[in-house]
């Protein structure tokens, strides 16, 4: 079994567009994850406002079949992490050279200000907080393909 | 320094096009805390005594709160500058994503000096500040202008403040837009941006704000999301905004009709969320960090005025833009506060100020232009004047955009006995005839006529409870004491800078444990009380200190000339005993003395003579 096979049995994180009210509480709790401190723009995923706010799109990472990240990554820094299905970012192998998160099809990959060093959804190991902290119910962690049990 | 504050203000000079910071000093931190206290403080510092609010010694200041940016449901920022419509402190609230990116991009707040020579933008990348040309963009509509500098900066991220025509035009209820369906509405801090050729601020943060106790911090989040969804007050806002006020306000006989001639209008429900679920409503929007969700977005799809989105048609613009005109038609109100949104003016003012030449029409005060009848219900008509008043380009748009005690001033003849407005602002559309306390609310409120520095009106009109006694409407007996614990309660948590909607459901208690847990200082239930004392007693000495008469401690004409002539308060009106007897009490709970200052003795306990002044260091 190919490596990509395996991956579409793993846990994915999907988005109910037209529950999303913009609010980025989503992005909130990421960013506190991942650095430390509050600001939307340091999440590993990210909402798209569009017509004067009139719809909002949650833009995840799809944990994708095909990798750009991973394809891209000249120090082999990425790899899938069998438990969640998650691509995840080895921190001590990364070396921050950022072309993961500039070829990123979704453009969620972000960048530790001080160490340079990549940082993605990692589908915060099986339980999610942005789908815990999302008021609205418009996140929603699915397992994907094959047996559920 | 503590967390969640970022340490300093950013200053900008558009006169000499300089910029720098200065760090925000520990006791402006721990005594006033932020937003409205840090405004106030620092208006009456950086402010020459009377200066003219158009002159480039006027500050436009926009501040945030140590917990703006974080995760604590509901927070906001503000706008505090001396206002052009009042010569007196103005502070103007505004959600969505701009105040929380001040904070990413390093700041406490912003500081705007001086005037530039020709228009210009201000472009705040982190620390990198720019103040760029903005000829090519004067003249554009507000909304416009976001979108233009927003494709010049190549980011759609960026988070923008801009004016419109009406403030270019310094008309003196000009708003500032806060992207999107969000603005600083009242006062004319617009007017007051348009005078420094400022067209709009640019801001893209990427620092982040961080927390003292983040595992107390989380449990304090938690706990505030649960005090909003125990709140009914809160689960209404979810549902329908502030739109159903319109039919709760006709109901109880507040809802101002035909520029407050009376109390209630025939097709309320066409206002309300009634007519606005049928017409306009699709989907629920957020402010940033925000679970209650109180925006309903939604568009005109059909009719006359089809095309375009709209956010809800909030109570104050409903009502001022409808019933008070006589308007019935939702989507020819959502059509003509969209204008004024665009145009960027406030819809509250605008709408006090078409009822007044409706009115001055009907009467005979004021002349009909040129195939447009001034009289009200006439869409027609509130559409020409709105654009009069944003272009300035006729008699009728020059009278009419000084704001109707102005323009009342000029007729001449009784205009002044209908113009609405207390100080020079606009009324809100709460006729209080029929409520006492709310009287006295709108006649002490710092600002001028205002409903958002405590509101008794539903609890006065319901007979609900305070202090476990019924509220009894008519009553002057304990209404100054109730509305100066309200009026402290919200400057106090203006300084957080909190969502009025927040505050119906989040505790006291709460807000104290999640500043204790973001700060690392001991923060109490009580002391938004103490600190919201400060605050009225700084904003009163501003007032007077830029020439405020007390005498105008009173209301609208209307409401003591006038009784309302129907609905549940039916041949009510505020007689002037009455008035005297609930100032006199309240100028002496508040510690001033009869001519409504407030004494040294005052001044000293509640912590105002002993700050020391702020120096601005260029």
């Amino acid at each position: 079994m190919t490596q990509t096979l395996q991956s579409a049995k793993g846990l994915r994180l999907i988005a109910h567009f037209d529950l999303c009210t913009g609010c980025e509480i989503c992005q909130l709790v990421c960013s506190e994850r991942l650095f430390g401190g509050f600001n939307p723009r340091l999440a590993a995923l990210r909402i798209e406002h569009r017509r004067e706010n009139l719809v909002h799109e949650p833009i995840l990472c799809e944990q994708c079949h095909n990798p750009f990240c991973q394809n891209v990554c000249p120090v082999q820094a990425i790899s899938l992490d069998e438990d969640t299905g998650a691509r995840v970012i080895d921190p001590d192998t990364c070396i921050g050279c950022g072309l993961c998160a500039s070829y990123c099809p979704r453009q969620v990959i972000v960048q530790d200000r001080e160490s340079g060093k990549s940082v993605k959804c990692d589908l915060c190991n099986g339980d999610p907080l942005c789908v815990r902290a999302c008021p609205t119910g418009a996140l929603e962690l699915i397992v994907q393909g094959g047996d559920h049990a | 320094m503590p967390k969640a504050w970022m340490g300093k203000f950013l200053f900008v000079d558009l006169g000499s096009g300089s910029s720098w910071t200065q760090e925000v000093p520990d006791w402006m931190r721990s005594k006033l805390m932020g937003g409205k206290a840090f405004g106030a403080k620092l208006l009456t510092d950086l402010t020459p005594a009377g200066c003219d609010p158009f002159a480039p010694e006027n500050p436009l200041m926009i501040m945030t709160g140590p917990l703006t940016g974080t995760s604590a449901p509901s927070m906001r920022g503000c706008v505090v500058t001396k206002s052009p419509l009042t010569g007196t402190f103005l502070d103007s609230y505004f959600g969505g994503y701009f105040s929380p990116e001040v904070k990413y991009a390093g700041y406490d707040g912003i500081i705007i000096l001086g005037q530039a020579q020709e228009p210009v933008y201000l472009w705040i990348d982190d620390d990198r500040v720019e103040v760029r040309p903005a000829a090519h963009l004067w003249g554009q509509d507000a909304l416009e202008a976001n979108a233009a500098v927003k494709s010049e900066l190549n980011d759609e991220t960026v988070k923008i403040l801009s004016i419109g025509p009406a403030g270019e035009n310094r008309v003196l209820y000009s708003l500032i837009s806060c992207e999107y369906n969000r603005q600083a509405g009242r006062g004319g801090a617009g007017a007051v941006m348009g005078s420094k050729h400022l067209k709009a601020i640019a801001v893209r943060g990427t620092n982040t704000v961080t927390i003292h106790d983040p595992e107390a911090f989380r449990a304090a989040v938690i706990q505030a999301n649960a005090d909003l969804e125990k709140s009914e007050d809160v689960q209404a806002m979810r549902d329908g905004g502030t739109a159903p006020a319109v039919d709760f306000a006709n109901e109880t006989g507040l809802l101002p009709s035909r520029n407050f001639q009376d109390g209630s209008f025939e097709k309320a429900s066409n206002l309300s969320d009634i007519g606005q679920s049928k017409h306009l409503w699709l989907n629920s929007a957020a402010c940033l960090g925000c679970p209650i969700r109180c925006s309903k977005m939604g568009a005109v799809r059909t009719g006359k005025y089809a095309g375009f989105i709209t956010d809800i048609v909030e109570y104050e613009s409903a009502a001022l833009m409808g019933s008070n005109l006589g308007i019935s038609d939702v989507r020819a109100v959502a059509h003509l506060v969209k204008l004024c949104d665009r145009f960027g003016m406030d819809s509250m003012s605008t709408g006090g100020v078409i009822g007044f030449a409706m009115e001055a029409g009907e009467r005979g005060l004021l002349e009909s232009p040129d195939g447009i009848s001034l009289e009200f219900g006439n869409v027609q008509a509130a559409e020409y004047l709105i654009r009069s008043i944003a272009f300035v380009d006729n008699d009728l748009g020059k009278l009419l955009a000084q704001g109707v005690k102005r323009a009342a001033a000029a007729l001449g003849g009784d205009a002044s006995a209908f113009a609405q407005h207390v100080k020079g602002l606009e009324s809100p559309a709460w006729g209080p005839r029929g409520a006492a306390g709310t009287g006295l609310a709108f006649m002490t409120a710092d600002r001028g006529g205002c409903h958002q520095r405590g509101l008794p009106a539903p609890l006065e009109v319901t007979g609900g409870e305070w202090e476990g006694k019924p509220v009894q409407a008519l009553a002057v007996e304990g209404k100054a004491d109730m509305l100066i614990q309200m009026q402290n309660y919200l400057a106090g948590t203006d300084a957080l800078v909190k969502c009025d909607f927040g505050g119906f459901g989040v505790q006291p208690e709460t807000y104290a444990a999640l500043l204790s847990a973001a700060t690392g200082e001991r923060h109490t239930a009580d002391e938004f009380d103490r600190l919201g004392e400060r605050i009225w007693n700084l904003t009163r000495n501003f007032n007077l200190r830029e020439g405020l008469n007390p005498a105008d401690d009173t209301l609208p004409k209307r409401f003591m000339q006038d009784p309302l002539p129907s609905g549940p308060n039916k041949g009510h009106r505020f007689s002037a005993q009455d008035m005297a007897f609930m100032l006199k009490d309240y100028y002496s709970l508040r510690g001033w003395d009869q001519a409504g200052r407030p004494t040294e003795e005052t001044l000293k306990k509640v912590g105002v003579q002993d700050l020391p002044k702020f120096e601005k260091s260029s």
